[in-house]
């Protein structure tokens, strides 16, 4: 979670399975073909950290820049991982470590010349040079060339399951820009998107124009994947931190869409209507708690197990989010239906048991010593579920010690593990499980390496074939119940609006606005 | 005079001397880091160190200061860490909205302010005088975020007169964006006008009971006159001063109103630099603050002297 100052900062995927349910960001807007021209204001919850989606993982820009930028793959409406740039899907050799990607013809940058594979591998490169996500995928990787101008190769060290996963997300993007305007701090936003950049006022707005010279993919739309159409001419992305203000902005016609709105609001929102239409999407993201594993009180593994059995995450959820129509309280990391949903680990989910709690507390060593609970409320779920915590563990025994800090100030005493004991944060639910929270990779806060991590997750990475990844995902998951590296506290929704003017949107986890016109 | 100003002006220079130590070492005493935030959630803290070296954040705090030090003699304000900008360039864009703004809401306080407090020092102790003393009350105890939402439903929701928020689209004229800055300035306006009225009355009260007046209505003059020559004329002086206080007050104090109206102001950048601790934004925006303060007050000193001989007797 990233973004200053909005709750919700970053965006998740409902999956493939759910793509049947109405309620579904994908749920197909059957409206009329829009019509094209005009400009759209686009209330968001807060700047973007720049433009360059590389540089950062916050959703906000990964967002914007998707309009500008294209990656070689992406995700259709089931969260399959379908082609962009990209002719098609790569061809993985036998041994699953080299994958040739055919590149598509005639895709134009915004400054009129035609994208060849050079300018892919120039910008990989630069992905993995500066891009979290990148510099992962660079570990795995053993060589990145253009085999001809049309086709680029991968070669892998070992079987990297996620790959196409991580070139396809939005956030912290693996964006093909036009090789020349590639520089260590971009200036120059060339990309092959159906918009371009016009002109950024910072904390004024973001204007995006369509790109007349945009050549689409003649797939239907479907999900971010098919063909694209920029039907307005201007785009605003309009940086709206106060979210009572995006509220009034969605409800009197200002923003034609207002992204990540108070669920307070649903209820003015609905009333609002037919003007105003809200737009809920299920699972949006799950809160967390993170463990210190490293130093301190909760290093001790069976102590961190006995804080879980003190927890109850429902009264977490509803202490959080209050509207049981925007959370789910289950054991569960991915919804049911998907191809990771798994109950490994399920009895050991919101068990909040203070007596069970306080005796393995006891047979773990335990001795009075406050557990540090770290929290903002610059997020007001955070601190009203750590509030709940804490008395949930004080019933179990437990010292507390609740340590109240602005955003800013905890994602830096995160880095450090002799300041906490526990923190609270909250991340998009993605549909490859590699993709968050950072802690199943290495080196996050809370610096959870353990064997039993390693073996589950090298499992899981080798192995291609999602049919078979399914299970081994319930492994990793059991891991996670077992040694408590962080609690996957539950599931929640999000709120946004649009106004009935904007015809031809498509509820998504990081919206986009191709495809999509206003009403004359 | 001239020596009463230099005098001003070394002093003013001490404060603002004073005030950048005072902005570098809080700003860096308070805990957070702006390439955590920039980064986001999936940066190792490899990733932040290395980045912090492309920011000089690596670099020790008195070599940061002596650096910000040297940038601030040759005139540069530096470098924004987030809006990949000169701190100056994004003050100036900021500057015309607040400056509006205040200027806005000040005419409008004082629209309301200097009329309704003579009229209730002229009728002192009459119905009118009760009303206006009560309307300033509640215009000082009224909290700007709570009437800023009300007139935002009222005459955004509602009514539909006025945008909800912002500055205007992009490339719209002067004309809109004064439209944008009615229901913000509104807000300031009402709640500063409770001081003017106070100061006001206060003001016109002393000097009805002055000899000269009585003088004056003794020799047959009309009270128009009485009134607007000889009372209003000297119970200007602590007008203009509270006036002025205003304009400085406002420029400092517009960041609830900026931040509900999502105006995008000097207010709604410093706040948005805290959370965000862009500390060469934060630096640069309240040493140029203070600067303006200083200059206010200087001036307000000026005026002074305009409107009251005595002072520049003292001067001498």
């Amino acid at each position: 979670m990233q973004s200053v100052t909005p709750p919700f900062a970053r965006r998740r995927t409902i999956l493939a399975a759910l793509a049947a349910s109405a309620s579904l960001p994908w749920a197909s807007a059957l409206q009329a073909a829009p019509t094209r021209g005009g400009a759209a204001n686009l209330a968001m919850i807060a700047e973007p950290q720049g433009l360059d989606p590389m540089i950062t993982t916050a959703d906000l820009v990964g967002t914007i820049m998707q309009h500008v930028y294209e990656p070689l793959y992406t995700f259709d409406a089931n969260w399959n991982v379908a082609p962009m740039l990209a002719e098609s899907l790569p061809t993985v050799s036998k041994d699953g470590l080299t994958y040739t990607i055919p590149l598509r013809k005639g895709v134009k940058f915004h400054n009129g010349r035609e994208m060849t594979a050079d300018d892919v591998v120039a910008s990989l490169q630069r992905w993995m040079e500066l891009s979290p996500r990148g510099k992962s995928v660079g570990a795995q990787l053993a060589s990145l060339t253009a085999k001809d101008p049309h086709t680029v190769e991968f070669k892998m060290k070992a079987i990297y399951a996620p790959l196409l996963a991580q070139l396809a997300l939005p956030s912290g993007m693996a964006a093909i820009m036009a090789r020349e305007s590639i520089a260590p701090q971009l200036k120059d936003f060339t990309g092959t998107g159906p918009y371009r950049f016009k002109e950024r006022r910072p904390d004024q707005y973001t204007v995006l124009v369509r790109f007349d010279g945009y050549n689409p993919r003649k797939e239907p739309a479907s999900g971010y994947a098919g063909k694209r159409e920029a039907v307005l001419d201007e785009l605003r992305f309009v940086p709206v931190p106060n979210a009572n203000t995006r509220v009034e902005g969605a409800l009197s016609g200002q923003f034609h869409y207002a992204d990540l709105l108070p669920v307070e609001a649903m209820t003015r929102v609905e009333k609002a209507q037919p003007a105003v239409v809200p737009i809920v999407t299920r699972n949006f993201g799950f809160p967390y708690i993170v463990f210190n594993t490293k130093e301190g009180l909760l290093a001790s593994a069976p102590l961190r197990r006995a804080v879980q059995t003190a927890v109850g995450s429902g009264e977490l959820m509803a202490a959080g989010f209050g509207d049981n129509r925007f959370f789910t309280a289950e054991p569960n990391f991915f919804p049911k239906g998907t191809p990771y949903y798994s109950a490994a680990g399920d009895k050991l989910y919101n068990e909040r048991n203070p007596q069970l709690a306080k005796d393995q507390a006891a047979k773990a060593g335990y001795n009075g010593q406050p557990v540090r609970i770290m929290a903002s409320r610059q997020y007001e779920f955070h601190y009203n579920m750590a509030l709940v915590m804490a008395e949930q563990l004080k019933k179990a025994g437990f010292k507390t010690e609740l340590v109240v800090v602005d955003w800013a100030t905890l994602v830096q005493r995160r880095n450090d593990p002799k300041l906490w004991d526990v923190y609270f944060t909250h991340s998009g639910l993605f549909p490859e499980p590699m993709l968050s929270p950072p802690q199943l990779g290495d080196g996050a806060p809370g610096w959870w390496e353990t064997p039993a991590k390693k073996s589950a997750l090298d499992a899981f990475n080798q192995e291609a074939v999602i049919a078979r990844r399914g299970p081994l995902w319930g492994k990793v998951q059991q891991v996670v119940y077992d040694e408590v590296p962080f609690i996957e506290v539950g599931k929640f929704n999000s709120l946004s609006a649009r106004s009935a003017k904007l015809e031809g949107y498509t509820p998504a986890i990081w919206p986009f606005f191709w495809n999509t016109g206003l009403a004359k | 005079m001239l020596r009463l100003l230099l005098r001003r002006f070394a002093g003013a220079l001490v404060v603002l001397a004073l005030v950048a130590v005072l902005v570098f070492v809080l700003t860096r005493l308070a805990s957070g880091d702006p390439v955590a935030l920039l980064l986001g959630d999936q940066a190792t803290a490899a990733d932040i160190a290395q980045a912090r070296i492309r920011y000089g954040l690596d670099k020790p705090l008195t070599t940061q200061f002596v650096l910000w030090l040297g940038e601030l003699g040759h005139g540069n304000l530096g470098q924004s860490i987030f809006l990949q900008q000169p701190v100056a360039q994004a003050l100036v864009d900021r500057a015309e909205p607040t400056l509006f703004l205040a200027l806005f809401a000040v005419a409008i306080a004082a629209l309301i302010g200097v009329p309704a407090g003579m009229a209730a020092a002229i009728w002192r102790g009459s119905a009118a005088d009760q009303a206006v003393s009560t309307v300033a009350m509640l215009g000082a105890s009224v909290p700007s975020f709570w009437l800023g939402l009300i007139l935002i439903q009222v005459f955004a929701v509602h009514l539909g007169w006025f945008p909800a928020s912002g500055y205007g689209d992009p490339g719209t004229g002067f004309g809109q964006r004064l439209v944008h800055l009615a229901l913000p300035a509104a807000v300031l306006g009402l709640l500063n006008s409770a001081l003017i009225i106070r100061f006001t009355r206060a003001a016109m009260l002393d000097i009805l009971g002055e000899d000269y007046v009585r003088t004056a209505r003794a020799k047959g003059l009309a009270e128009r006159t009485v009134m607007l020559k000889h009372v209003l004329r000297n119970a200007l002086v602590p007008i203009i001063t509270v006036i002025g206080l205003t304009v400085a007050l406002m420029i400092g104090g517009t960041v609830v109103t900026e931040t509900v109206f999502n105006l995008p102001g000097v207010g709604n950048l410093v706040v948005r630099a805290v959370l965000r601790r862009d500390y060469p934004v934060i630096q640069g925006t309240l040493l140029v603050i203070a600067a303006i303060y200083v200059l206010i007050n200087l001036l307000i000193d000026l005026l002074y002297t305009v409107a009251d001989p005595r002072i520049r007797l003292e001067g001498k």
